[in-house]
This record gives C-alpha cells, structure tokens and sequence, in this order.
C-alpha cells in the first residue's frame, strides 16, 4: 500500500470514540452504528484498493432527520463525515479517514415515486443506477446515464462523480439527467435544489453539486429524468491500419453532422487483449478498431449508417461491418467491456488512468504515451470514449518487482500531464478523490484553487465534510495521479469494464 | 451619473475590478446594456463588456467555440451557421421583447442570464452548454473552471455556477460554449382548436413516445395573430409539436404523430423554412413584441400547468405556454402589482418560480425579481456571493436584496 497524507487525525476524538458512539445512539437505531474494528473493515476502501483506512465509526442511517441529526452533530463537536454510496469509486472519493464517521447511505434504497407524467423518477440516493431503468422499462423508459458499474454504484454516488457512460456523447453525463435532490448541509440544514421542474432560479446549486465528490452536502434525495428507450439501435465494427485514421474518422462524423449514441477505439494491443479473452472474433491484423453505435427511428438509423460507412471509406477502413441484429451489436461491445479483466490476465498488476483530450490530438497523444511506455519499460494498451475524448490508458506492471509500483505511477503522471498539456483535464468520469488531487495544479492555478475552497467553506464552515479529497492537501503541487488495481484484489470483478 | 469604463482586455478587467475592490466601490456591469433585466441597481460605476469582444477559437470538430464576453450572439451563431452548427440551447433574441426588433445580446449577459429557447426541455439550459470559462472575481483575481472538453469531473462545475448567475460573482472574460450539429431537417405538427387542457395532454402522450420532440408549445387563441407566416392560420389556438433530425427520419415520425393524433380534426404540417420560422419566433418571445407591460416567465412541473392558469382566467392576462408544458410566459397590464403577486403567491404553492422578464422602471424596484423563499436557500448563496466577492461590489442587489 502507497503511504498518502491525510488531514491531521484529531487525536481528542479518537479518545472519546466511546462517548460518540453513545451519543449517536440517540439520533439512530443502536444496529445503524458500527464501531469495532472487524465490523468496519468492510469499509476501508472504495474500488482505488491500493488505499485502504478503517474509519474509527460507521453509520447507516435510515432517513433525511437522522443524516441531519449526525451531520450535526459532528459538526458541533468537530468530528470529520465521510459519505459513502455503494463503494465503487475509482478516485478514493469514499476513502475514509482514521478519525471519521464513515456515512453510509446504503439503506436509503427505495424508489420514491415514478412520475410518468413529468418524466421523471424521485428515488433515496441508495438505489443502484440499474434499478431506476429496471423501474421503467417495461413502459419502454430509461435513465440515460449508464456507467458499466451500473449494476452495483448508487445514483447518489454517480451525481457526487457526474458518472459517465459510453452514451454520455449523445445524452450527457449525470448533470445533464438530474432535476433535483434533496441535501443536508454539515451543519444539518436540509435544502433542496431543482424538483420536478426543468430549470431553477437562483445560483444553480445543483449543478454545483453535481461532480462535487461528497464534499459540499449529503445526498438524501434525488429526481432525475427518464427517456424513451429509441425504436432501433445498430453498431458499425471498423477497423483501421493506424489510429491516425480512426481518430480522422471519428472527427470527420461530429464535423459531418453525425453524433452516434456512443464511440469507442481499442488500440492493437487492446485488440489482441480483448480478443483473446472474450472472443468477440475483432480483426486482428488492424492498428485500431472503431465501434459506432448510432439509435433513432429505423430509417434514420439506416441513414446514418450509410453516412458513418462512407466516412470510414473515405478514411481508408480496412475492416468494416454493420451488426445485423442485437446479438451482434452486443458481440461486437464484448471484447470492450471485457477490456479490463482482460489487461487483468495479462499482467500481474494494472493502473487504469481516466484523462480527457481533445479527439483530435489522440494520435499525438498516444504516440507521447508510446514513447513514454518506452521510456518507462512499461506495456500500455488505451481504450477511449473516442466521441467525447475520455482516455483510459491501462499501465501495466508487476508490484512484485520493488519499484515498479512507483514507475507505474510515475508513468501516470505523466499521461495526465500530457493530457493537461494537450488541452484537456485530469478526469472525465472517475473525479479527482485522493487519485489526483495533487496534479490539480497542473490545471488551476493558486487563486482557481482558492476560489474552490472557498466555495466549499460557504458549504461547510469547518471543512468537515470529506476533507484531504480533490484538492491538494498542502496547496501545492507534487507527483501523483494514479489508480492501483492489483489483480485478485480488484473489487467488483465481474462487472463489465469501460 | 455612473461612470463607464469599457475595458478591452482580462487584464484591463482585472486592473479595474481590483482598484473597485480596495475602494470597494460597487460596479454594475453589462453587455451590450440593451436590456433591463434583474433589479434595479444603483452603482457609482458601470463596467460595460462590450469591447472586450471576439471569437477566440472555433474548432468545428472538436464542438466547441471559444469568445470572449463582448462578443454578439449574432456573431456567433453566422459563425457556426457557415460550418453547419449551431448553440442548441436556441438562445432567445430578447430584443423582439425589449425593443420590437432583432437585438441579439452580448454571449457574455446571455451567460449570466442563463437564457435558453424552446429546445431546452430536451437540449438542456444554456448551463449544460457552457464547458468554461475564465471571470474576474470580486477581489480582481482572474479565475477559471471547466475546459473546452465535454467530459469534465475536476473539481467543482463553477461553469454551472455562474451561469444565471446575473454577474454577482464574477465579470466573465472567456465563455467555452458547447457546439452541436444544426439538424438537417425541422418539421412542426400543429393541431388547431385545442383548449389549453387538451394541448398539454398533447404533450403529455407525444413526450411518451421515442420521437423525440424537441418543441413543444400552445399558443391560446388569438395569441398567434403575430405571426406572418404563409402556412398557418393564426386566429386559432395552436398546438405544435417539433421533430429535427434527418429528413427521412423526421417525416417518419410526423407521420407516426398524425397517426397518433389522428382523432383530432385540424392538423396541419409546418415543412422545413416555415417550421425554423416559427420556432425561432417563439424562443424569441415575438408574441409580447415591444411590449410596454409586465412580461413574467413561470416555471413549474407540467402537470401543474392547466390548473395553475385556471385561477386566472377572470384576470386581464395573455399567455403562451412552452418546453411541453413546463414553462408560461404572461403578460399582465404594467401596473398590476396585485396580479403580479397574486401569480407568484400561487406558484409558489405549485413548487415553481416567477421571473419578471420586463417591466417598467417602477415595477422592478418594488416587485421581487425572482422567487426565492427558502430562507436557508438564500444564506446559503449569500455565503457563496461572499465566497467570489466579500466586498459586494460585482451587481449588489442585482438578484434580490444582498444578492
Ligand atoms: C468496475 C467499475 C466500472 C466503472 N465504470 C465507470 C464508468 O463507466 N463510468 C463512470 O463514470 N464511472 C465508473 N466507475 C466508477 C464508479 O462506479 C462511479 O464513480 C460511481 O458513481 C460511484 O458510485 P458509488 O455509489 O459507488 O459511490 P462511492 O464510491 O461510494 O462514492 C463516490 C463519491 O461520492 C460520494 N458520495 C456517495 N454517495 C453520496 C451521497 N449520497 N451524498 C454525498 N456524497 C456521496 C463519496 O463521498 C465519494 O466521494 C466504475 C467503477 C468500477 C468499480
């Protein structure tokens, strides 16, 4: 495990753990507080597992009174929250601190009301993203937002990370799908931001929240907005002789007037990883492959088809394929959701990094991360959301071997960097949490920062509400930037991986 | 008089908001200065953006256009027009309402104003398309948040902040907004004859089905005899229902809603030109062209509309109702303070608000600008006004009282 610099432990509270634990006892049931070590080990990490700290008290209340109540109280008497949904972040956002009361919000977990009329779902934050589609799909709805641990983060969790999806191109990220949410302050104000209606007056407090990693209120509350599913979905499978031309490719789509429900490159080592763990049947002899994935009525479906087809010809494919049915859509996704598990098999340990760029620079930057790859020893292969210019480069590397962790790290670092130099920023979808938050300084400057932190104190006054996350704990800038996946420890294995 | 200083560079911005800010001398600060909106403020000086203009960087491909605050949404949008784009959030050329003709306003107030057309119910607001930005605080620091890039989690969304945020936290010196392919092809379904009641179930069955509307709007009889179109009849109430994308796809899913509506008698399709026409006439608000009362924008959950306008119809009011059912823009005589509180007292009680849009000089120093009532809400952005700018010299007052 990295050692990493936390806010000072407040050493008065860890003595009157006892009395805390007592006094929260009147604010909730007695078995919503866990406070001996074993019980809360479950808790010491979310899924950025190389960081690991037990928080000296979990609690899981049961609704918006109580949270106010606690966040209150730990207010008063100066004692750090950490809020928590379903643990599944990559950035260490729900990492909890050693002098904490670790929040978690896992029994709001109903779904409040589903509002056909307003198109909307008024749902506890608990509630896993899946089971808002599950709500409403047998009347042909969705929520858009689909990050590939919809099955298990809470919709809590995913408007603290403005969580992603491979649609967000064409439907947005979190903060474009959310009405409204109900938040308690540190303090214990309960408000509430947005409802039913489409648009707020006043400073946009939810849009401020939204992507703010637990550090401004906690969630108790939330609306978001549902869509109709399309009448028709169909994916084009291309395959390019270098990624020159597929990055050519996608650019030439969005500027031909094209925005597909979702585009994504493998590069070749990416290929060959994938396909021979899922056997999705990709051509091999190719530098990199393009899915397209266009929805809409039938007919405009089969036009845009054509259109992407005629693009990718113009650009030189030299593998192209349009899916003839829902299976084969989904066979052509397989090889990439399995992108992950697949760099697992591969090698003993892996950092998965999350930087944006714009979609034109990607040839320059993956050729930069090549030269690095060199330059480190280290084997890289790179996924990206190609239509919105989110890069998952994945580091490849043995924690066995002593100092290679720190190069791995190193390497990442550096890719960020590149991505900042390149014009784009630090995250797309995973957020900052403990990950990043050093090389925050390579996108803001001092007064950006102190802007920030001090938004975050008209919030919460004391800075109590997950301190040491986001940004940098010393105010100054030093190396980092890394998400550590050891294999075997990787939490949530099976979940299919962007 | 207030003084005006029209700088021409961040830095002159910077320059000139700090030496405000050691005096603390309260600033108003403008676009163009077209348009009266928000309260009536007095400051000894006006900071107008109108110099600092520009297009920084346009990158079609890459969807996004960089200016800087002064620049004309005119501007912008013959800019993207020739690379087939567009802002899709449809801004609304408030000059119709204010001075009866085109007057499209500065990107920089169209920002803090948050102002969005027809299309936001399904685009989103004017916020979801601003990617960042850089602004001069309250303090004369330069600072920035968001990037020209769409996926962003790195520290807080300020872009989200400052938008609608009426320049009481910052004087906005770049704006990244978000670019969008313009559609190939609009059409419009109109439905003749409807009352309100049935117009809004209009938009309430066509938004349950996946042909995605993109307009939806009821203008009650006699409110579209504005409109000098060829194709329609303006002395019926008129029900319309949008669809953009391309042309074959578009005609499919007109047809499917004709089939849909097929027990209404009066339908009438809008083709491509006639269709654009017409929206663009409604986000620019042309229905209250020039005009010389009290215009309010309400918003509020759609299934609240019908009844909400009930309790109105003994009173001397004219309506639209746009984004299916979620927003109603009224006109009421100029000096009715009675009507004007009595809307807003109701839709409180329906969980929306009430924005005064224009109103004489008088109205707007005596009637609340916008709706807030929570008393938490309203400390808890006072701390955030205190947070960009403690000495409350950036538009004092221009939001509500302090704010
Ligand atoms: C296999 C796998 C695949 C993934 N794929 C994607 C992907 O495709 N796209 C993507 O965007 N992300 C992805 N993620 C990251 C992660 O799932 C998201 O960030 C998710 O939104 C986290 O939700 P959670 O409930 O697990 O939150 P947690 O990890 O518990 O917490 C995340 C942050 O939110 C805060 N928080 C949680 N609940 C609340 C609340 N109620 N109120 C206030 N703050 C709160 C926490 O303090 C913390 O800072 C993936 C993760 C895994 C493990």
């Amino acid at each position: 495990m990295t050692t990493l610099l936390m806010p000072e432990v407040d050493q008065r509270v860890l003595f009157d753990k006892e009395k805390i634990v007592s006094d929260l006892k009147k604010f909730t049931n007695s078995n919503n507080i866990i406070s001996d070590s074993e019980g809360v080990t479950p808790y010491e990490t979310d899924a950025l597992s190389a960081y690991k700290q037990k928080p000296m008290i979990v609690v899981l209340p049961e609704n918006t009174e109580e949270v106010s109540d606690i966040l209150k109280y730990c207010n008063e008497n100066n004692i750090k929250v950490v809020p928590r949904g379903a643990g599944t972040g990559l950035s260490g956002g729900a990492l909890p601190l050693k002098d904490c009361v670790l929040l978690s919000l896992t029994k709001f977990k109903k779904i409040l009301e589903v509002d056909y009329e307003n198109r909307c779902v008024v749902t506890q934050p608990g509630v896993t993203n899946l089971s808002i589609t599950k709500a409403v799909e047998d009347r042909g709805f969705y929520y858009a937002p689909d990050p590939s641990s919809q099955i298990a983060c809470s919709i809590g969790g995913n408007i603290a990370e403005n969580s992603g999806g491979v649609h967000c191109l064409k439907y947005g990220m979190t903060t474009n799908n959310v009405l409204g949410v109900e938040i308690v302050l540190m303090d214990g104000t309960i408000l509430r931001f947005g409802g039913k209606k489409i648009e707020s007056e006043g400073y946009d407090l939810l849009g401020l929240i939204t992507g703010s990693e637990g550090l401004l209120g906690v969630l108790t509350e939330v609306t978001v907005k549902i869509l109709k599913k399309p009448q028709s979905v169909k994916a084009l499978l291309l395959g390019f002789d270098s990624i020159e031309e597929a990055g050519k490719t996608v650019s030439d789509i969005i500027s031909g007037g094209v925005i597909p429900a979702a585009m994504e490159i493998m590069d070749k080592p990416l290929i060959k990883a994938t396909n021979d763990y899922s056997k999705a049947g990709y051509p091999l002899d190719v530098e990199a492959i393009l899915i397209v994935e266009l929805d809409g009525t039938e007919s405009e479906v089969g036009v845009l088809i054509t259109k992407v087809e005629q693009i990718a010809q113009k650009n030189k494919v030299k593998y192209l394929r349009a899916s003839k049915d829902d299976e084969e859509r989904l066979r052509f996704w397989l090889g990439r959701k399995a992108a992950f598990p697949a760099i697992g098999d591969m090698s003993p340990d892996y950092l998965c990094m999350d930087g944006v760029i714009p979609r034109k620079k990607l040839p320059e930057v993956l050729k930069e991360i090549n030269k690095l790859s060199k330059k480190y020893n280290l084997r890289v292969a790179n996924c990206f959301h190609a239509g919105d210019g989110n890069l998952h480069p994945l580091i490849m590397f043995d924690s066995n071997i002593p100092a290679e962790l720190k190069k791995a790290e190193d390497f990442g670092a550096d890719i960020l960097k590149l991505c900042v130099q390149s014009g784009g920023v630090l995250s797309g979808e995973h957020g900052i949490g403990i990950e990043k938050r050093e090389l925050m300084c390579e996108m803001f400057n001092n007064e950006d920062i102190q802007q920030q932190l001090s938004i975050k104190k008209a919030f919460d006054e004391k800075s109590l509400l997950n301190p040491g996350k986001v940004y940098p704990i010393l105010h100054r800038c030093a190396e980092g930037g890394k998400m550590h996946v050891k294999t075997g420890e990787e939490k949530f294995k099976d979940i299919p991986r962007f | 008089m207030s003084e005006v200083y029209s700088p021409t560079s961040e830095q002159d911005v910077q320059t000139f908001v700090h030496s405000c800010f050691l005096e603390g001398s309260p600033i108003e600060v403008m676009g163009f200065g077209s348009k009266a909106i928000g309260r009536e403020i007095q400051c000894s000086k006006t900071l107008k953006l109108q110099k600092l203009d520009g297009i920084i960087e346009y990158f079609p491909d890459e969807l996004y256009i960089k200016v800087k605050p002064g620049t004309s949404l005119e501007l912008i949008e013959n800019t993207l027009e020739q690379k087939n784009q567009e802002l899709s959030f449809e801004p609304s050329d408030l000059g119709y309402l204010y001075k009866g003709k085109s007057l499209k306003g500065s990107a920089g107030a169209a920002v803090a104003c948050n102002l969005s057309g027809s299309r936001r119910f399904k685009a989103g607001a004017l916020r979801d398309h601003l990617l960042g930005f850089r602004a001069v605080n309250g303090k004369g620091e330069v600072i920035k948040s968001g990037g020209s890039v769409v996926k962003n989690v790195t520290g807080y969304d300020v872009s989200k902040l400052i938008s609608g945020s009426y320049g009481t936290l910052g004087v906005i010196t770049e704006i990244i907004f978000k670019v969008q392919p313009r559609y190939d092809e609009s059409q419009t379904l109109i439905i003749y004859d409807l009352n309100l009641k049935k117009a809004l179930n209009v938009f309430s069955q066509s938004m349950q089905t996946s042909y995605e509307i993109s307009g939806a709007c009821y203008y009650p009889e006699g409110m579209a005899s504005f409109f000098t179109l060829n194709d329609i009849d303006t002395n019926s109430s008129i029900t319309a229902l949008r669809v953009e994308g391309p042309k074959i796809s578009v005609s499919e899913r007109i047809k499917s809603l004709k089939k849909l509506f097929s027990d209404h008698q009066n339908i009438f399709v809008l083709e491509n030109y006639q269709s654009r026409i017409f929206w663009k006439s409604t986000s620019d608000i042309s229905f209250f062209n020039n005009s010389e009362n009290t215009v309010v924008k309400i918003s509020l959950p759609p299934v609240f509309t019908e009844e909400f306008l009930q309790q109105f119809t003994n009173e001397d009011i004219k309506f639209v109702v746009d984004w299916a059912g979620n927003l109603i823009w009224i006109e009421i005589a100029k000096e009715d303070s009675v009507l004007l509180r009595q809307l807003r007292k109701k839709v409180i009680n329906f969980n929306g608000h009430l924005t005064i849009m224009k109103a004489p000089t008088h109205v707007r120093i005596r009637e609340d600008f916008l709706t807030v009532v929570d008393e938490n809400m309203k400390k808890l952005s006072l701390r955030i006004k205190d947070s960009f700018d403690p000495k409350g010299i950036l538009n004092p007052g221009k939001m509500y009282s302090g704010l």
